[in-house]
């Protein structure tokens, strides 16, 4: 990043090389897999640039690129009228990606399902740990809380995938 | 399968057409240290134009100087906070910023309340506060015009303190501008308001709260706007999608 702010495109490229699929994932998480997520991405590096000597070197890159993809997200939702419409259509599900820890609780498709289900504050800080391996202390920085609470957050959506995963796997037996 | 997406070209042309060096942006902290001088200087120059106020020795030091300093510390971690606002990965806890905006808000009203109840009287409504002008003006100034003077002044105080703040943050805004100009800019008018409430002779509540608040909430509102046209200048989503 500082060779970046040095004036650097290959490290411009290597940055985007390293950090674009897990913000392209992150923003389809966001965006409910709506095809919105690759201009977004696009954005995101874009605002990225054009904030570059906002970044102090202080500062872990990648909470600092995720933190401004979710705000560039926010915006966009706020801007656009279209979002009512993707946020109905929640049946599509999206490639959530698949938690490690829950991979042995059910298939992909029931994770993916239920994650669906959690709540939206739940599901991201459960994905942006145990998926994306965030420190609860740059989940608190990147969603403005406090560290305790995104621990709560991911546990509590931890413990509800549990319980869905259940309800789910008894249902189908 | 490879999923990881590719570099659009017309993001790399937007990329290298505008690739010049920057200067990183400071910590929170030491941006907001940076805004000491600026603030003091604003803020005390209404104390060398006219002087400390005159029922000061009935205040005590503590009312006089202790309340304001407490509120310029206030100014501060405001501007502390705004810094952090606008930082992706370094935002403070929702409550924090909310606590801090209430906690400003109670110490002008408190600071206000308690001043005028050690020193009720309205001196310096007899004599013009503005001792550099007492040849030009009646000796007794109707409450209205002191309103009018107190509110013009320190709001003209204010829009150069934040017009100051929006500066050295001109680069610092990553996320939530608006947020972060609003938090700068009540930081701004914590500041004038504690210098001018130094200065400034009357006590009552109205004036007080009335004509130095009315300035709070402008430069509220001006350093919302500024943060807002600052983002936009750079964070408009959609306006140039590649």
């Amino acid at each position: 990043m500082i060779r970046y702010q040095g004036g650097s495109l290959e490290a411009f490229q290597e940055i985007y090389a390293q950090l674009a699929p897990g913000v392209r994932r992150y923003l389809s998480h966001l965006a409910l897999g709506s095809e919105i997520a690759d201009d977004l991405l696009q954005e995101t590096f874009l605002q990225m640039h054009r904030s570059r000597a906002a970044y102090n070197p202080t500062y872990a890159v990648r909470p600092w690129v995720f933190g401004l993809a979710r705000n560039v997200f926010l915006m966009n939702r706020r801007a656009a009228r279209r979002w009512a419409a993707v946020h109905e259509s929640r049946e599509d599900l999206p490639e959530f990606p698949v938690l490690p820890e829950a991979d042995r609780l059910g298939s992909q498709d029931e994770i993916r399902r239920c994650i669906a289900h959690l709540s939206p504050d739940q599901a991201e800080a459960l994905l942006l740990h145990h998926e994306w391996g965030f420190s609860f202390e740059e989940i608190a920085g990147m969603l403005g809380i406090s560290a305790a609470a995104a621990r709560a957050r991911a546990s509590r959506g931890m413990a509800d995938l549990r319980v869905a995963l259940n309800n789910l796997q008894r249902a189908g037996a | 399968m490879d999923c990881s997406p590719k570099l659009p070209e017309a993001l790399m042309r937007a990329i290298a057409q505008d690739l010049g060096p920057v200067r990183p942006s400071p910590q929170p902290l030491h941006l907001a240290l940076r805004m000491v001088p600026l603030a003091l200087l604003v803020s005390s120059v209404i104390l060398l134009a006219i002087g400390v106020r005159r029922d000061s020795g009935i205040l005590g030091p503590l009312l006089t100087w202790g309340a304001s300093a407490a509120q310029f510390v206030l100014a501060i971690a405001l501007v502390w906070i705004a810094a952090h606002e606008g930082t992706p990965a370094a935002r403070l806890p929702r409550q924090m910023v909310y606590a801090a905006a209430v906690a400003a808000s109670l110490v002008v009203v408190f600071v206000t309340l308690l001043t005028f109840s050690e020193s009720p009287g309205n001196e310096g409504l007899r004599v013009s506060p503005l001792h550099i002008l007492d040849s030009h003006i009646p000796a007794r100034i109707s409450p209205w015009i002191m309103g009018f003077v107190c509110g013009i002044g320190s709001t003209l105080a204010g829009v150069i303190l934040v017009l100051m703040f929006s500066w050295v943050f001109r680069n610092s805004l990553a996320t939530r501008p608006t947020v972060a100009g609003t938090l700068y800019g009540a930081g701004a008018g914590l500041a004038i308001n504690a210098g001018w409430r130094i200065a400034c002779p009357i006590s009552t509540p109205w004036h007080a709260l009335g004509a130095h608040g009315a300035a709070i909430i402008a430069t509220v509102v001006l350093g919302a706007m500024i943060g807002r046209s600052l983002g936009n200048r750079r964070l408009h989503v959609g306006a140039r999608r590649c």
